[in-house]
């Protein structure tokens, strides 16, 4: 009842600011006005925002920087735009008012949002940031993300090759374990985990939150940083219309070489002790399931509007086919956004956005893993009919393991926001938005039926068959409705300007899925529906999810004489998917930040324009648990066929909960500098972070006689800790008026560690095959996902030594050892080795990322380079330890560096059949720098496109991925994962390299 | 306009209270999961989910844990003279310690069966509480009650003869604390107190029990529970209490002998005249619903030359001993064990359904167990493709034993002769001829004797070889390591005593 009361009362306090403000504002003779808005080369400048002030109506300049309004003629105007200082200007009865604005170096000048509003970089006492829609279309990628990767301190982003994926963000550092890791995007207001549906090229800005004190305002849902996207609008004006494509050419980045048949042969001849011969074939088979393979994006927009209303639509084609066979990712976009101006004080708008993508899957586990296993004297496919890996080393033929079955996913997505703006008076605003995201899965598996005969192998046998048909369907769908109320103050009184947010959110996501599974359907794929398969066959299975979120906000930000800044921010969260008792969670936030440079003793040195310091504290939290974490549940279906024949179905409590879960919190301090110097040539920001989650999710184990059937119950108990400095640099040099360039870079360097379980069981995970059911232990004082295995400490290079390695007690520790296999490290001395003696050798978290931008200007060329990296971090080569028969194939290398008797390798051990225990040998450096993107291109001159009527013509060259420089022996060092499971390369799709040509045209 | 507009602000807000207003707003009930209080049949519900548990067979961690699959399998048929590991010598090395006595605390199969044991429990002891408080009628809820006390009767029974001393649970932990801090859960209790628990148990389900023609088919039954406390009696010396409830069976004129020995385990004898406790198999959700993986980890494994698409992993294979050691001319021996063609002459071995399994170079082991055979031919017994759970009833208490009972407990009370006359039935039937012994002693062997080629590989064998105190000669002539005073019980598991904080006590010598 108390959640009414305060609910009630805001809303009453609404309707009174409704009744006392909604005066009519003016009655004067209005006058319609035309001019130009430039800079101090008389350059004109688009996109400038030509307001009356304080009122909502404007305009935003054209690509000329011609503007057109109606004012009332005693009118002010007020001229904004990013990189300029603001301008205001009577009208006095003008009719042409050309505006010429003084160019403002200083980024920090820039305008963040900050959530549920947007404030100017420099007045923000958190740890924000930014890039610009215009740097994220340059890459050839999917997401957002993706195009940010190595562009911004503190945020990593770990990017996999499948077309359709999302790369895993993670913004300083890995702050949980079991709970949801997903950064809240947040675009035009609508909450999401997914931002896959948002064409890259709609987007104008994308902000990122990043310490407790900016993302305490999305309090629950902060704990993994926050990123906010705002796509583009319309600016008053003719219709404006813009076409920009890019097609290219992907292609595997980096492959491991395998052995050939004759190393092959060799190889396993030796480990056998059987005569292996190399025959005549001799099958690459990475290169029988990969391809190079086109990618293409068109997007078009148009925009315009009138002082009334502005628009924006855009139409969106992206398609990746994936290098391996098989695969295809395509996905179309539809946008519009519009923005009304009802009256003078009132606004409202939309953006609303449809996607559609279709996915075709391939089984890139079973296909990728076997190509790394199967041996290469067998055939891939001859003459339609597959060599049969399965009947001679147990391993699925990989061609087959991809054109044994279709899987494919489609998706339709809606995703929009609408709001109203309603200004009460020139400082009280009061803003509705109700946002909605519709989304629609339906995947449908088939599974051909072929068997293991000469209909379908070249040689009959093995266990790669599949004698019935299958398909499966599996239908879901979604929807989340947000809907925020927020009041703004904004008043300045002579050197103290206030703004203050009040409001309230509510949220609501339903979930559903229907799955649907027959045999024996028809080869057909016209037939490809459940009706066709054999109803005696048929299995279905359905559920759903339904969460709610209430929330309170509010946020003071104080600015004394644009020298002291304070902010203020607190979350009241409601969650149900917390008991009652701990329902309700508050994240407080507090900010300080002291200008240096506004002060009067830095008014005479001319280092510094902007010097800033800024410190934070903040507390925020993790809801993302499963909606039935606390309810003791019944599970339904299990069944006993009490007289044969149909089962009669019964349940069980098979799960003891606790009742008392609560929130993950993350506490947070946070300190900054930021400064711009030299006339803006050289602008930076360093940063501090010490940030500890609590309370954290993890399975407390609990005795078998329980009757919990795995044994442990999740509760809340661990404890993690992540410190991190960051700096960012960027020089911005002019050598003259033809040649212009720039250079920064960023790095981040993090410490994670867990601080303690509290009770909580280390969690074992990361595992690989029979032998290493585990590979990483997330244990106290480690950092999460740590490598956990045995140390290496040489090869027996004879008997001597075997009989020789002891342990204290005289025990020989390797009893059952052979010369040229692996001397392990017994290191609890119990003279035997087992998962007792199993080291801590690192993670795959990096100790330092880094990225380093680069741009030039040469009159009408443009170049920029992007470099990404990491450093201090380990990998686990999962394919390489996931070989388990006598028959796998091995890699080329280990053809030649292996131990022999007269080679007494100390590090690679002799022929073997695999099936190793988890080692040092497994762990690799996973520290890698990249050419992540080279983009050149060409504007065409204006005076050759006046001609055709066309203002803008661009021309590009892009080169994603171009060079890798990796000490890892894998294929790929970047491997996306789960925190406790993460850097271990088993199934990850290769990463690959793009070429691409571009072409942007602005009619 | 500006009337509309306040109009239009205004709703937003009335609608945003009525949104918010609800305190409910929060309060959203758990979608499509049932809960204690969604289940208006949950009793009735509860007890299907017992007999549920007795299909348990996860051997690596997972949920469940296993009650009669593969580490059932290893700890009654594998670690006995009977059958040995069998498979690739590399596949499931802890079977191996099992089948040579070399197995520790932290043996992964040990583990699954103290959870799988434990987790069946709980799960009688959910049925019990629910069913004191279920509004259902007296008659039906006496028979539910009986059947989920029989099962955890059965459950403490298996525990008790793996393990020895075990915790006594009979109630449901509140939450993670209460199961933490239970000293009952903590604590092992004297065999004594669990063959009390057992007995206590298995009174009431005999004393509420109908009788089999009394109930459908597969269900718990009065003969049922008066066989099963009959046995728990046998391993207690009772003899009085053995021969009279074994007497009552064999009275109740509800069981019999089958005359073909071979169909005991095949489909077409599940739930005979001869069977009394029997886990039953079927098809749930148009596909197989049997023991998780029985049939498939003893089945035949492809190896040396392959060539054929093969049945199983192979584990659990008869030694040669079991099968040198059955007398000419019993019939039990070829229903018994698959015997891979080793003539040279690849003839094969063709199965009682028609499937043909190559000679021995094609084959990795030389001996297969039949009786956990389950054809794949749709026509001859039903299998829906899922090898995970093969319809194959596995057949825990049989009449036949009933009468071994009734003929050792006749024996020891100075009864030779209605000792083996119920013997010579069993024989009989096996196509042997009447047992010649007369004295106590040979009388007693012969009783014995009789047991292992009976029930060869019907789980009861090493048991048996603990309860006669013959395990040991017994497992060192068949040259095993084993360990007298030590190796007649499993060690208890590692994660268990860590979990209880050190309190629950270990077996002698691991």
């Amino acid at each position: 009842m108390k959640i009414f009361k305060i609910y009630t009362s805001l809303n009453t306090l609404f309707v009174t600011f409704l009744l006392i403000f909604n005066a009519d504002l003016m009655a004067q003779s209005d006058l319609k006005i035309s001019g130009k808005v430039t800079d101090n080369k008389r350059e004109s400048i688009p996109g400038a925002s030509v307001k009356i002030k304080n009122s909502t109506v404007g305009v935003a300049t054209d690509n000329d920087g011609n503007f057109s309004l109606t004012v009332p003629n005693n009118a002010i105007l007020m001229i904004t735009s990013v990189g300029f200082d603001n301008q205001e200007i009577s009208v006095n009865n003008r009719t042409e008012i050309n505006i010429v604005l003084k160019a403002n170096i200083r980024e920090l000048q820039e305008v963040v949002v900050v959530g549920y509003g947007s404030q100017r970089k420099v007045d923000i006492t958190g740890a924000t940031a930014s890039v610009k829609g215009e740097e994220l279309v340059k890459q050839p990628v999917l997401t957002a993300t993706q195009a940010v990767q190595g562009k911004m301190a503190g945020v990593q982003i770990i990017n996999s090759g499948q077309p359709g994926s999302s790369p895993v963000v993670r913004i300083r550092g890995t702050g949980t374990a079991l709970a949801g890791t997903a950064t809240l995007f947040v675009v035009d207001g609508v909450l999401t985990d997914d931002i896959a549906n948002i064409n890259t090229a709609d987007i104008i800005n994308l902000d990122v939150l990043k310490d407790a004190s900016a993302t305490a305002i999305y309090g629950s849902r902060g704990a993994n940083g926050v990123i906010i996207i705002t796509t583009k609008k319309g600016a008053v004006g003719d219709l404006k219309v813009n076409y920009t494509m890019n097609a290219g050419m992907r292609s595997a980045a980096n492959l491991v070489k395998m052995a050939n048949a004759e190393e092959y042969a060799n190889y396993v001849s030796a480990a056998s002790g059987n005569i292996i011969s190399a025959g005549t074939t001799s099958t690459d088979w990475y290169s029988q399931i990969l391809r190079n393979s086109w990618q293409q994006t068109h997007n078009i927009s148009l925009s315009g509007g009138n002082e009334k209303s502005t628009y924006f639509v855009s139409g969106g084609y992206l398609s990746d086919e994936g290098i391996v066979i098989g695969n295809k990712y395509d996905r179309y976009t539809i946008r519009a956004n519009n923005d009304f101006i009802v009256s003078k004080k009132i606004k409202v708008g939309i953006v609303s956005l449809y996607t559609a993508s279709t996915n075709q899957n391939v089984n890139l586990g079973g296909a990728y893993n076997d190509s790394y296993r199967a041996a290469p004297i067998i055939p891939g496919i001859i003459n339609g009919k597959y060599g049969n890996t399965s009947v001679y080393q147990n391993v699925g033929n990989p061609i087959l393991d991809i054109q044994n079955g279709d899987d494919k996913t489609l998706e339709n997505r809606l995703q929009g926001n609408f709001y109203a703006e309603y200004k009460l008076t020139e400082w009280l605003t009061f803003r509705s938005g109700i946002g909605g995201d519709w989304v629609n899965q339906n995947q449908r598996v088939y599974g051909k039926k072929f068997n293991n005969d000469t209909t379908t192998f070249i040689t009959p046998g093995g266990n790669q068959r599949n004698p019935n048909s299958t398909l499966s369907n599996y239908s879901s769908k979604s929807f989340r409705w947000t809907w925020d109320n927020t009041v703004t103050f904004n008043k300045t009184f002579d050197k103290h300007t206030f703004i203050v947010l009040a409001g309230t959110t509510a949220e609501q996501y339903t979930q559903s899925y229907l799955r649907a599974f027959r045999k024996d359907v028809p080869a057909d794929p016209n037939l490809w529906y459940i009706g066709t398969g054999n109803a005696n066959t048929s299995t279905n299975d359905g559920g759903g999810d339904k969460w709610a979120r209430n929330s309170y906000i509010g946020r003071v930000n104080y600015n004394f004489n644009d020298r002291y800044l304070f902010t203020a921010t607190i979350r009241a969260d409601g969650s149900s998917r917390f008991p009652v008792s701990n329902r309700w969670a508050y994240f407080p936030s507090f900010g300080a930040g002291w200008v240096i440079s506004s002060e009067s003793f830095m008014q005479n040195q001319t280092i510094f324009e902007t010097l800033k310091l800024r410190a934070s504290w903040g507390k925020v939290g993790n809801d993302r648990i499963p909606s039935d974490a606390y309810t003791v549940t019944v599970t339904p279906n299990l069944a006993y066929p009490f007289s044969g024949g149909t089962a009669t179905p019964g349940s069980a409590i098979t799960e003891i909960k606790d009742p008392n879960l609560k929130w993950e919190t993350t506490t947070e301090t946070d300190f900054g500098i930021e400064f711009s110097a030299l006339k803006g040539k050289i602008t930076g920001e360093l940063g501090y972070y010490n940030k500890t989650a609590r309370d954290l999710l993890i399975n407390v184990k609990v005795p078998s006689v329980t009757g919990d059937a795995d044994g442990q119950v999740l509760t809340n108990a661990a404890s993690i800790q992540n410190v991190g400095f960051e700096a960012t640099l960027r020089w911005r040099g002019k050598i003259n008026d033809a040649i212009s360039y720039f250079i920064g870079g960023n790095i981040t360097f993090n410490d994670n560690k867990v601080v303690g379980l509290n009770g909580g069981q280390p969690i074992l995970d990361g595992g690989i095959g029979a032998n290493q059911q585990y590979t990483t232990r997330t244990d106290n004082g480690q950092p999460v996902g740590s490598f956990y295995v045995l140390q290496v400490l040489g090869v027996f290079q004879n008997d001597g030594e075997i009989a020789g390695y002891k342990s204290a007690n005289g025990q020989v520790i390797q009893p059952s050892a052979n010369v040229g296999e692996f001397k392990y490290q017994d290191t609890n001395g119990d003279g035997r080795i087992d998962d007792n003696d199993r080291v801590f050798v690192g993670t795959y978290q990096p100790k330092a990322y880094y990225g380093i931008n680069a741009g030039l200007n040469y009159k009408r060329l443009d170049l920029s380079i992007d470099v990404i990296g990491n450093t201090g971090n380990q990998v686990y080569n999962g394919k390489k330890a996931f070989r388990q028969g006598i028959q796998d194939n091995v890699e080329s290398a280990l053809a030649y560096t292996r131990w022999t008797p007269n080679g007494g390798s100390q590090t690679e051990p002799g022929a073997n059949g695999g099936n190793l225990p988890p080692s040092t040998y497994f762990v690799e450096s996973g520290s890698f720098i990249r050419l992540n993107n080279v983009t050149v291109g060409y504007t065409l001159p204006k005076v050759l496109l006046e001609k055709i009527k066309v203002s803008n013509i661009r021309v590009f060259v892009t080169v994603q991925n171009a060079y890798t420089n990796k000490k890892y022996t894998g294929f790929t060092a970047e491997l996306p994962g789960n925190p406790t499971s993460s850097g271990i390369e088993l199934n990850a799709y290769p990463t690959t390299k793009t070429f691409a040509v571009g072409l942007n045209v602005g009619f | 306009m500006k009337r509309k507009l306040k109009i239009f602000i205004a709703s937003f807000v009335i609608t945003g209270t009525i949104v918010s207003c609800s305190q409910d707003f929060l309060e959203v009930p758990l979608q499509g999961k049932p809960t204690t209080a969604t289940d208006p049949n949950l009793a009735q519900s509860l007890v299907t989910g017992v007999y549920n548990s007795l299909l348990a067979g996860e051997a690596f961690g997972g949920a469940g844990g296993d009650v009669h699959g593969i580490s059932f399998i290893t700890a009654t048929n594998i670690i006995s003279d009977d059958a040995e590991k069998g498979s690739a010598p590399a596949d499931q090395p802890n079977i191996g310690a099992v089948d040579n006595f070399t197995h520790t605390p932290t043996n992964n199969f040990v583990a699954a069966l103290w959870s799988g044991y434990y987790s069946g429990i709980a799960k009688a002891n959910q049925a019990v509480d629910a069913l004191n408080v279920a509004a259902v009628d007296a008659n039906t809820k006496k028979q539910l009650l009986g059947e989920a006390r029989f099962i955890r009767a059965y459950y403490y029974f298996n525990l008790v003869r793996f393990f020895g001393k075990v915790p006594k649970v009979l109630r449901v932990p509140k939450d993670a604390q209460d199961a933490n801090n239970d000293p009952n859960f903590q604590t092992r209790a004297s065999t004594d107190t669990i063959y009390k628990v057992i007995q206590d148990d298995l009174q009431f389900a005999v004393d509420n029990l109908p009788l089999k023609n009394k109930i459908g088919v597969g269900r718990i039954s009065k003969g049922t529970a008066q066989t099963l406390l009959a046995k728990t009696y046998l391993y207690q010396k009772n003899w009085q209490k053995v021969l009279s409830l074994t007497q009552d069976v064999i009275n109740s004129g509800q069981f019999n002998l089958v005359s073909d020995y071979a169909i005991l385990w095949r489909k077409v004898g599940d739930n005979n005249v001869e069977s009394i406790f029997e886990i039953q198999t079927g098809q749930f959700n148009n596909s197989d619903l049997g023991v998780n993986g029985y049939a498939t980890w003893q089945g035949p494994r492809v190896g040396g030359r392959g060539g054929w698409t093969d049945l199983g992993f192979g584990f659990g294979t008869p030694s040669p001993n079991l099968v040198n050691e059955y007398e000419a001319g019993d019939k039990r021996k070829v229903s018994t064990i698959i015997i891979i063609d080793q003539s040279l002459k690849r003839t094969g071995t063709i199965l009682y359904d028609g499937f043909r399994i190559p000679s021995a170079d094609s084959v990795q082991n030389l001996y297969y167990n039949y009786k956990a055979y389950a054809s794949e031919n749709n026509n001859i017994e039903p299998f829906l493709g899922n090898r995970d759970q093969k319809q194959k009833n596995i057949h825990i208490l049989r009449f036949a034993e009933v009468l071994l009972m009734n003929a050792e407990a006749a024996n020891e009370l100075g009864q030779p002769g209605n000792a083996t006359t119920q013997l010579n039935r069993i024989r009989t039937r096996a196509g042997l001829p009447v047992a010649k012994a007369s004295s106590l002693v040979d009388v007693r062997n012969a009783i014995w004797n009789e047991r292992r080629f009976e029930l060869a590989l019907e789980h009861d064998r090493f048991f048996d070889l603990v309860r006669t105190g013959r395990a040991a000669q017994v497992m060192q002539a068949a040259g095993k390591n084993f360990v007298a005073g030590k190796h007649e019980l499993l060690p208890v598991p590692s994660l268990q005593i860590q979990l209880s904080g050190g309190k629950l006590d270990q077996n002698n010598g691991y």
